[in-house]
This record gives C-alpha cells, structure tokens and sequence, in this order.
C-alpha cells in the first residue's frame, strides 16, 4: 500500500531534539514530589556505596595494621548500620520509580485514549490499528523507563562518580588525574558498544516477527502447500529469514559479550598505573589501605559508566518513541463542534443534501455534485458496486465525514451547526460485519441505551429477532461472546447488532447489509428485525437482499459517486437499466442457493411448496 | 523437472529428533554440533573466575610483599618502640618487583576479559545456531506433517510452540544455564581461593548463604506469578484497546466515547494496580537481600579482619578476601530469577519436543515411480475408507474412469465427495480395497511424485500475502515467463481483474495489498495449478463464488489447454456438472446415483431435483417480473 511507508518505524533519532526532550520531562512534572524521592534517595545510595571504599581502607589501616581492635568493631558496626540505611533507601527508590514509572505510563494511555476517541473517521481509515496500538502499548513504556529508571540510572551514576573522584582526591590527586583520563575513553567506548548493541537487537526483532508471519502463513496454508508440493521451496526461503535473524542476534550477543571486558580491560590498564605509581609512593603517600580503596574506586567506576552509556541508547529509542506519541496527541480533530452550534432537539424531518462533494484526495472525487431529498420517515436503499461511494454517503450522513462541499440540512439546518452529540445520540447503526466488544450479550446490547433495564434489553432482542437464539445458549443473556464464550455467527452477531439499535430508539438509522449469506431462519428474523426499526424511521440501508430492496421507498444506484438510477423497485424494473441486471441476477443467485441447500437437507420439495404459496399470495 | 539447489545449512536433522523422553539427553542432543563450543564457553567460565580470584589473590600477594620487613630492618622496626606500623620500610628489590605485578594484574584482568568475552561469544555461538536449526526444522516438521495432525492441531498452538518456546529453549542454552554455571563455578572457584587462605573462614563466609538461595526462590516464585497476572491485566488493556479501535464506528454512531473511556479506565487502573504490587514485591526482595548479603558480608569481613589483625591472616590475605567474598556472595541473588526461568525453559523444551516427535508423512522424494508419466486412468474398486476406526467416511466406491475423461462428483456437505478426490494425492491413505491409477496400486506411487502431477483446487482458496505473480508461480519450481503467466490467469478469467490492479501481477494480495473477492481468490488458486499443468486436475468447488458465465469460459479454456487431461470436479450448480462424461451422486459416503447429464435427468432423485430447480429458477423470476 501507498502509505506503507509513513508507517515504517524509525526507532532511533540520530539528532536528540530538545523540544521533545522538554515535553517528555513535562510528563513526570505534576509528580515531581516522587522525582526528588527517588533522586534524593538514588544519590545517598550512591554516597553511601562510595564511602564503603573508604571504610574498607580505614579498617585495613587503622583496624588490621594499625591493630586497634577497638575502633576495628566500631568501624564494622557503621558498615552494618550503611547497610541498614543503603537497604531502607533501596525499598524508597524501588517503590518510588516504579510507582512513578506506572503512574506516567497510566497517564500516557489515558492521554492518548481520549485523545484519539476525538479523531474523525478518515484518521482511522488511513491509520492501521497496530499502529495506534504500539504508540499506546510499547512506545509508552519506553518513554516512562526513560523518566523513571533510565533517569535513576544516570543520577546513581553520576553521583558515583562525581563522589568517587572527590574520595580519590582525597587520598591522592596525582592518581586522580590519571583515572580522570581514563573516564572520557571508557565513556566513549561504551557509548559505541550500547547503540550497535540496540541496533542489532532492534533488528533481530523485525526479523523475528517476519519469521511469526511466514510460520503463521504457512500453517494456515498447509493444505496447499502440501498439494503444490512446495516444502523445500518454502524452507529454503524460511532459512533466509533465520539466518538473517540468526546474524543479527549473534552479533548482538557477541558485541555484548565484548563489552564489558573491553570495559574492564581499559579499568585494568588504570588499575595498574595505580599499583605502579601508587606502589613506589607508598612509604611516602599513600597507605596500603588507600591503594586497595583506590583499586576498588576504578574497579566500581566500570558500572556507572555502562550505565549511562545504555541509558543514551535508550534515551535515543525513547525520543524516537516519544515524537510518535506527541504526532498522534497532536493530530488536530477535524470533526468538532463549531462555536455556537445548536442542538435541534431531533433529526426527524427531512434531509437534504445539496451538492455534496467529498474526496480523500483532492484529485480522487468519491462524490459528486450529489443531491438528494428525502422525506422523514422515507426508506432509501442504496445499491451499486463497491467501492462507488455507498458507504460513503452514509458516513455522511452521521457527519463520520463532512462534505468537502455543498451543505446537508436537517430540517432546514446544516447539520454543521448542530453539535455532534446531538447527531450521533439519535442515530442507530447496524454494520455489515458486526462489531461486538468482549463481555455478554446482555452487555453487548446495552450498548444501545446504557441506562436499559432487563426487561428493556429483552424486549428489543425480541423485536430484534434474537431473543430465540440467545435463550438456547447455555447462559442465556450473560454468556460472553468472541474469545472464551460462544462463537456466533454473522447472522447472530447481525440479530444483536440489531436489538442493540432497536434499544437506542434512533430517530435515524442506518445499515449496512452483510453480503454473507446467513441461513434462511436467521434471514427471516434479520427482515423482521429491520422491518421493526425501520418502522417510521428515516433510515438508509445498504442493501444487498432482495426483500430489502424491493421494500425500500426509493432505491438510489450508486455509480462512480453520482445516483445513475433512482426510484421505486417497479419503476426501475420497467426501465431496464442496471437495476434490471442487478435484480435479476440478484434473485437467481438467492434462489439458487436456497433452493441448493434444500435438496441437501432433503427439504426441496417443502421450501417450493412455501414459496409457491408466497408466490400465490403476491408477496 | 528439475530439483531446486538449497542453500540451507546442511544439517543432520536427526539430532533434533530424539526418542529419549529424557529432558537432559534431548536438550544435549538438540546442541549435537556445537557441544564443543559449549564446553569451551563452560571452560572459560572457569579460566574467566580463576583470572578474577587469582587478581585477587595477585594485589594481596603484592600488599603482603610491600608490608614484609626485610629481615635485618626488622629490629629496627621494633626500635621505633611505638609499635608503629611496619610498612615505613620497602625492600630494596620493590621497585624492579613492581612492573612484575603490574603486569601479572594485567595479565590475570586481560585473562578474565578474554575469556568472559570467549564465553560470552561461544555459548551465543551454540545457542543461536541451535535456534536457527530448530527454527527451521520445527517449519519443515509442520508442513511435513500429515494432514490428521492438521486437523486435530490449532494453528494459535502450533505458532506459539514454533516461536515463543523455541526462544524459550535459546534462552535457556544462551543466557541461563551459562548463567548458572557462572553462579556455581564463581561460587567453587572463589570458596576454594578463600580456603587456601582460611579454612575456618571460608565456612563462615557461606553459611547463611542458603537462607539467601531460598528467599530469592521462594520470592521469584511468587514475582513470577504475580508478573503472569500482570501480563493478563497488559492484555486485556490491549483487548479494550484494539476493540475500541477496530469498533470505532460503533462507538461514535451510538456516541459512547465517554463510556468507552471509562472501560478504558478500569483496565488501565486495573494494570496500574498490579503493576504496583509487582513493584511492592521486588521492593521487597532487594533491600531484604541487601540485608542478609550485608549480615554476611560483614560477618565475614569482620572475622577476618580480626585474623588479621591477630597474625592469623596476612594484610594481604585480608585484601585478597575482601575482593572474593563479594564475588562469591553477589551472584547468588540471581539465583531464584534463573530456577523460575529454567523451570519454564524446560516446560517449553517439552512442548517443543511434543511437535518434534511426531511422525512426519513419508513422501518418497528418492523413491521411482512405477511410471513418469500420468496418462489418468482412475479406478475405484470396493474402495472404503475411515477416518476412525470402523467409521466409515466411504463405503464401497467403485467407478471407472477412462483418460482425458470429465468426472463430476455431486452430492450433500459431507457425502465425502471431498475426502474422495483428496485420496487421490495420498493425503489420507485408503483403508480397503483398491484405488489405481493407470492399472497401477495408488500405494506404489511415491507421495511426492502424485502430489507433483495431481493439481488440487481446493475449496477455500488459500492465498499467500505475496504478489499476485508470486502466488501463481509458487506451484512450479523453474522460472516462468510473464507470457505463461498470463496465459493461465487468461484460461482463468482473472486476467482481466488482474490488470484492473494499479500494479498489476505485482499487486500485493492480503493484508497490506489488496483483498480479493471470493470469486477472485478461487481464480487465482486456479490459475496456479494450471501452470502446473496438471495431467489429473481436481477441482473441489473451486468455482463456487465464480459467475455461471465466466464459470463456461473457464470450461472451455481448460478443454482447449489441455483436451487429454482427467478432471475430477466437485460442484453443486448443474451447470457445473452437466457437461461430465461421468456424473457420481454421493450420499452419506456411498455413491447412488451414475451417469451422464441425460440419464440422470430422466432418474429421480438429487440429480434430476437440481436440475428441476434451475428451470424453476427461471420460470420464478419471470413470475416476479410480471408481477412488478
């Protein structure tokens, strides 16, 4: 697809933009109570981490060599209480960040999901779902890790090092200089191994989930694979995409297999030229314990430094990430309610468009020029190929779109003035592939009409047709539906759709009829359905049965976004036109199948004798 | 025909199939290979924890050096009388020792990087390569199984097996046994190292170390659960999530946004909450492991600083051991994260093993077929065939059928027309009597061989989310030029369609390409067994969504490609069916009914009410023309 590409994720910045960078630290601002807890804490582990060096050199100095026995005890009883501390301080900053790290990422998801309840139809349509999905799933978590434990991350480590410096001066400046050298090279190399490390990583994960796909494919094509015997074929382009993955999952391996010794190599080298220069200053300088606490600063130093040089690889992954969820919060709502609107009070009356265009692309008209008049309470049925602009005049309709052009009045007002509660309070819609939300029926249809008793929620299953069929599942109305409850069928879902909009009481309705075809039972309750809701309603049905059809006040054929036919079913068949075609091979099909189906079931002779007596009665 | 070259590593597949239910022996067996690569990371693991302790025991060695009195100073020192410390005196021979011990400590340090980096690399090394085997062993296995197991088998369950438990199984070779073996070799090597130091305080340095290993078990026990229940609460985020996306249009017509929200809420409260206890418990573990490593830390320290401090143990020692005990005691807390990952990598490595065992269908590439050539002379003698045992799906078929003839099969959903003509390429295997093919025992032709001549539309056209091109040309494995391309989508009636496309052949179908109507899908699934040219071509409602007219079209290009070929087809239209030399009615697994359109017309029964119908059809809509 075209627009493939806008989709493609980018997941590193090479530049880090400050902006983002603002607005990403504005996320945990309302909470910046918990920042400084864990900041606050962070940094007194890390002193305290630092002084243990200094205690240990005391201990070997004084306690062990100078054997003051005293003061050794004294000394291990404060490297205890340290610890008690350094333990309390841990549970702080655990729970501190990682309640912070929650709460950001809740408040993310909240954003984000309000946000995009506002976006108009044409967003969704041209936005794949598992798009929005990562923006609210993954790229959230990484833009809280960043705030919470990539920030923790860095403050331990610089408060590490910055103290370690200052005890190492301490004892000895000489020596610091020396480790002061060091420090710029190990950060630099670090910072290289982290972001080749992600990169691969990064890329085995796309790899990972082309090989998910093409095992998926091909267990679900099993059956032609074995029939076009195209095993060896298929397996050989199977192993281009291990070996691929295969690559880059062992090279990020090894690269990070080589880090941390390429590290504490370049500590080793600062090691020694301590021992060495260290070693001969002894007598003079520095004291047993002193080089030891020394060895152990450079030695410690390894850690924050691999620290923060994952945090900047992943500071780079989480801006990237960030700038797709700011894209999206920023993404205007372009259907909204203008100043000053009004609500009617009611949708009933007529509607008219008047030369209504629409187009997604300027150059791409979907509709034309189009004008229509219809009266309240008038059944429009709306047939034509797919793909012509039927779906797109209902959408509309609900105001899903608005025209690009000419205006649509209700009752004499366009409906942009209205607000568009006011619309879609009063408008029941039935979708050619019905959507249920996981949870029970019951709740499905109380979707219609949220504060529906029981009874209410009965009764418009009963006019919808459906109440039959949901009282022989095991639970009845509170059986769950999709995942881990029954598996209904189109039809079912149809009948339920149904009774979710009879329980709405739209003043407009609107359909979309399923082109699958449903069982003949379930047909008849879905044509009762209609005919209840329809009942004194204005309402546009995108029809494709016939009993629909031919029951519609006016049938508009859509063509090329224009109405090439337009009026009553006998007024089209008698002008031979597309419609004429359409119906004709309309009714062999739906005959044929039904009458198919019979012979199977061995009901043939029956299903004539019924529709001979239809017949007979002129129906 | 040519076989295709492959450039897949030539591994020796049977490693990976073991009959040991043992899991030590399949898991060993699965590294067949790479084991020495294994070792020689384990090896590392060792040589990288000797050249850390023996760092340590390196500066203690230089410490003990530097403080050591030559002899003749040492009344001198006891002269100072203020029982100050010794090491105002260097032995002469330090400087030039030193440089020594500078490079000894850079020696063990590049030791311990080398190898930590060998390990590092070898057990990646194993474990990728063991992975990328098993990957495609585990894709080959599930297309090379039969097609009961297919039947029985949900494709949610074989794909997880075939990628999360197979990462499961590479993270168990790549990061937690190696993990473990760190654990316990840093643990031996750095316990032994204390002993040469101090028997006695070696003891005391480990013993509350079990306490640890059990709280860090006992703990991710419980972490690990309540991160399964954590995960839940993700996923129904996700769900809420994904069906509030996917049911947009049901969420603004009924203009339930703000309800929406408030679901949206719950389940976003719901993983918060949980995500807080999952928090509570770490917080929890590690300030609590703090304490008990500290408590032995300094229980250790403590003791051994006043060995020292009594002469028992040099100042050197007390340095070495200073170094050691945190080496020793630190890893354990990684202990009960790697039981609870090892636990669930071995479950995986059973699921995994499940799949591996299963017998894969015999397709007898290297085996001759009794002919090269199908003429396609069917016969059916007495043939019954059952899925389960004494339930027969077939009873008895006998027909004959002469090369190049049109047999057309009829009959109600489950009559077991299907499970007929599927006989033919050997998908299921015929329980008695005799199916031959040119006088031939279907039996004695290789699977692979019938497979390669017999062409199957089947059904439910299944097709690939590749280019339209693609999907028509991966029946055949040599090159195809854009002319017979086009010239099987032409016999197909898809031509057209086709070029309707923006990009033509080239259109991606599926997902992120284009959807196909019904009718268009079985099109294309025809066109592709076209190509290959087929000489026993089955059609099974291959052109059930396809037009009357075009179906008629379709009829007379397949007769005009190809006038000798044997064609099954299975149908419910008579227009489908008339034009067969030979038209089988099936019912409940039996065939009832033979003959050819004019016969059958003049017999009661399914055949002759079919045909009725479709008069009936006409003479209704004439009746409702009329009426209009």
């Amino acid at each position: 697809m075209s627009n493939d590409a806008q989709f493609e994720e980018q997941e590193f910045t090479t530049k880090i933009n400050r902006g983002t960078v603002i607005r990403i630290l504005s996320q945990v601002k309302p909470y910046w109570r918990w920042v400084l807890g864990f900041m606050v804490s962070i940094s007194i582990v890390s002193i305290i981490e630092a002084s243990f060096n200094l205690l240990s050199m005391q201990i070997i100095d004084k306690g062990i060599i100078g054997g003051d026995r005293e003061a050794l005890i004294g000394l291990f009883i404060q490297y205890g209480l340290r610890m008690a501390v350094l333990a309390v301080l841990v549970y702080i900053f655990i729970i501190l960040c990682g309640q912070l790290g929650e709460r950001v990422q809740y408040d993310m998801r909240k954003k984000m999901f309000q946000h995009m309840q506002t976006l108009s139809f044409s967003y969704f349509d041209r936005t794949p779902v598992g798009w929005l999905m990562s923006r609210v799933t993954s790229d959230s978590s990484r833009i809280s890790d960043l705030v919470t434990w990539g920030m923790l991350d860095v403050t331990w480590a610089i408060v590490n090092i910055t103290t370690a410096m200052l005890f190492m001066l301490s004892i000895n400046w000489q020596l610091t200089l020396v480790v002061m050298a060091v420090l710029p090279v190990l950060i630099r190399i670090a910072m290289w191994f982290q972001v080749r490390i992600l990169v691969q990583f990064r890329d085995s994960r796309k790899m990972n989930s082309k090989i998910t796909g093409a095992l998926n494919e091909n267990i679900t094509g099993v059956r032609v694979v074995k029939a076009v015997r195209r095993e060896e074929k298929n397996l050989e382009e199977f192993n281009e995409l291990t070996g691929g993955m295969y690559r880059s999952a062992f090279k990020a391996a090894w690269l990070s297999a080589l880090f941390l010794p390429a590290v504490q190599m370049i500590s080793a080298v600062a090691v020694i030229s301590v021992i060495w220069i260290g070693g001969l200053q002894v007598p003079n300088a520095m004291s047993i314990g002193a080089i030891q606490a020394f060895v152990a600063y450079i030695v410690f130093m390894m850690w924050p430094v691999q620290d923060m040089a994952r945090v900047y690889a992943q500071m780079q992954q989480a801006i990237a990430s960030a700038e797709r969820v700011f894209a999206l919060l920023d993404t205007p709502a372009d259907i909204v309610d203008r100043p000053h609107a009004k609500d009617p009070g009611t949708l009933r009356g007529e509607i008219k468009f008047e030369n209504v265009e629409f187009y997604y692309e300027a150059d791409k008209p979907v509709l034309k020029d189009f004008n229509l008049t219809v009266r309240a309470g008038e059944t429009i049925a709306l047939v034509g190929p797919t793909g012509h602009g039927k779906s797109t005049i209902v959408n509309l309709m609900c105001r899903f779109y608005e025209p690009r052009g000419g205006r649509i009045l209700i009752n004499g007002q366009d409906y942009l003035d209205m607000p568009l509660h006011a619309i879609h309070s009063r408008i029941g819609m039935v979708l050619q592939t019905p959507h249920l939300f996981s949870g029970t029926i019951r709740e499905n249809i109380r979707y219609g009409r949220l504060n529906a008793t029981d009874e209410e929620i009965e009764t418009s299953a009963k006019l919808a047709g459906a109440h039959d069929f949901i009282i022989t599942l095991e639970k009845g109305y509170d059986e769950q539906v999709g995942e881990g409850g029954v598996l209904l069928s189109v039809g079912q879902k149809q009948l339920l759709s149904l009774a979710r909009a009879i329980l709405a009481d739209p003043e407009l309705f609107i359909m979309d009829e399923a082109t699958s075809s449903v069982d003949t039972l379930t047909e008849a309750l879905i044509q009762q359905g209609m005919d209840t809701i329809m009942e004194g309603r204005t309402s546009f049905v995108i029809a494709h049965r016939l009993s629909t059809i031919r029951k519609a006040d006016r049938i508009l054929v859509i063509e090329n976004g224009r109405i090439s036919e337009m009026g009553s079913h006998a007024e089209l068949i008698r002008q031979k036109g597309h419609y004429y075609d359409l119906y004709t091979n309309q009714f062999k099909q739906e005959l044929e199948a039904k009458y198919t189906k019979a012979i199977e079931t061995g009901e043939y002779e029956a299903v004539v004798v019924a529709e001979e007596e239809k017949q007979a009665t002129g129906d | 025909m040519t076989t295709p070259t492959t450039t897949i590593p030539m591994y020796d597949f049977k490693y990976a199939v073991t009959t040991s239910k043992s899991r030590v022996v399949g898991l060993l067996k699965m590294m067949s290979g790479y084991q020495w690569f294994y070792v020689g990371a384990i090896l590392s693991l060792v040589l990288a924890a000797m050249g850390r302790a023996g760092g340590f025991l390196l500066i203690g060695w230089f410490v003990d050096d530097l403080l050591k009195p030559l002899p003749q100073f040492a009344d001198m020192s006891a002269l100072g009388g203020l029982g100050a410390p010794s090491f105002t005196f260097i032995r002469p021979d330090l400087a030039s020792l030193i440089p020594l011990v500078a490079l000894g400590y850079l020696f063990l340090a590049l030791t311990e990087g080398l190898f930590n980096f060998l390990r590092g690399r070898w057990a990646a090394y194993t474990a990728e390569n063991v992975v990328w085997r098993i990957k495609n062993y585990v894709y080959d296995h599930i297309q090379r199984l039969t097609f009961s197991y297919h039947d029985r088998m949900q494709t949610g369950e074989l794909l997880q097996r075939a990628t999360s438990d197979v990462d499961a199984v590479r993270r168990f070779y790549s990061e937690e046994l190696v993990e473990l073996g760190r654990i316990a070799i840093l643990f031996l090597v750095n316990l032994v190292a204390i002993m040469t130091l101090n028997f006695q305080l070696a003891i005391l340095s480990i013993f509350i170390l079990p306490l640890l290993a059990l709280i860090s078990i006992y703990f991710f026990r419980r972490i690990s659960k309540k991160y399964e229940e954590f995960q839940d609460k993700e996923a129904a985020l996700s769900t809420t999530l994904q069906e509030n996306l996917s049911g947009v249009r049901v969420v603004k017509a009924f203009a339930r946004q703000e309800y929406e929200e408030n679901k949206f809420e719950k389940t976003n409260v719901a993983r918060y909450t949980s995500g807080k206890q999952l928090l509570r418990l770490h917080a929890m573990y590690w300030p609590l492991t703090d304490i008990i490593v500290g408590a032995q830390l300094i229980t250790g320290l403590t003791i051994a600083a006043i060995l020292a401090s009594d002469g028992v143990l040099t100042v050197g020692d007390y340095v070495s051991y200073a170094g050691m005990i945190g080496a020793l005691i630190n890893p354990m807390r990684q202990l009960g994260r790697l039981v609870v990952a090892i636990s669930q990598g071995l479950v995986s490595y059973d699921r995994l093993s499940e799949i591996i065992r299963e017998d894969r269908e015999e397709l007898g590439e290297n085996v001759a077929s009794p002919v090269t050539e199908i003429r396609g002379e069917v016969v059916f003698e007495n043939m019954t065939f059952e899925y389960n045992k004494d339930e027969p799906v077939l009873h008895n078929i006998n027909f004959t059928c002469k090369p190049g003839e049109t047999i057309a099969l009829l009959g109600s959903t489950g009559s077991g027309k299907t499970t007929l003509v599927t006989l033919l390429g050997r998908f299921y295997e015929y329980t008695s009597g005799r199916i031959l093919l040119d006088g031939i025992e279907l039996k004695q032709f290789p699977k692979s061989f019938l497979r390669k001549n017999i062409g199957v539309v089947q059904q439910e056209a299944f097709l690939f989310s590749r280019t339209i091109r693609e999907n028509i040309t991966l029946g055949v494995d040599r090159q195809v030029s854009d002319e017979e391309v086009i010239a099987v989508a032409k016999a197909a009636a898809i031509h057209d369609s086709i070029m309707s496309f923006p990009e033509g052949y080239k259109t991606l179908v599926g997902e992120r390409g284009v959807t196909l109507s019904g009718g268009q899908k079985q099109r294309v699934a025809l066109a592709r067994i076209l190509l290959k040219n087929p000489s026993l071509l089955i059609l099974d409602d291959a052109t059930s969504a396809v037009d009357t007219e075009t179906e008629a079209h379709i009829r007379n290009a397949l007769r005009e490609m190809n006038d000798q070929r044997t064609t099954f087809i299975i149908a419910h239209r008579i227009t489908t069916v008339m034009h067969a030399d030979k038209i089988l009615v099936l019912d409940k697994g039996r065939i009832v009914q033979v003959g050819t359109h004019e016969e059958l017309i003049n017999q009661p029964g399914i055949y002759q009410r079919t045909y009725e119908m479709q008069a009936r059809i006409e003479d209704e809509l004439e009746k409702e023309l009329a009426n209009v």
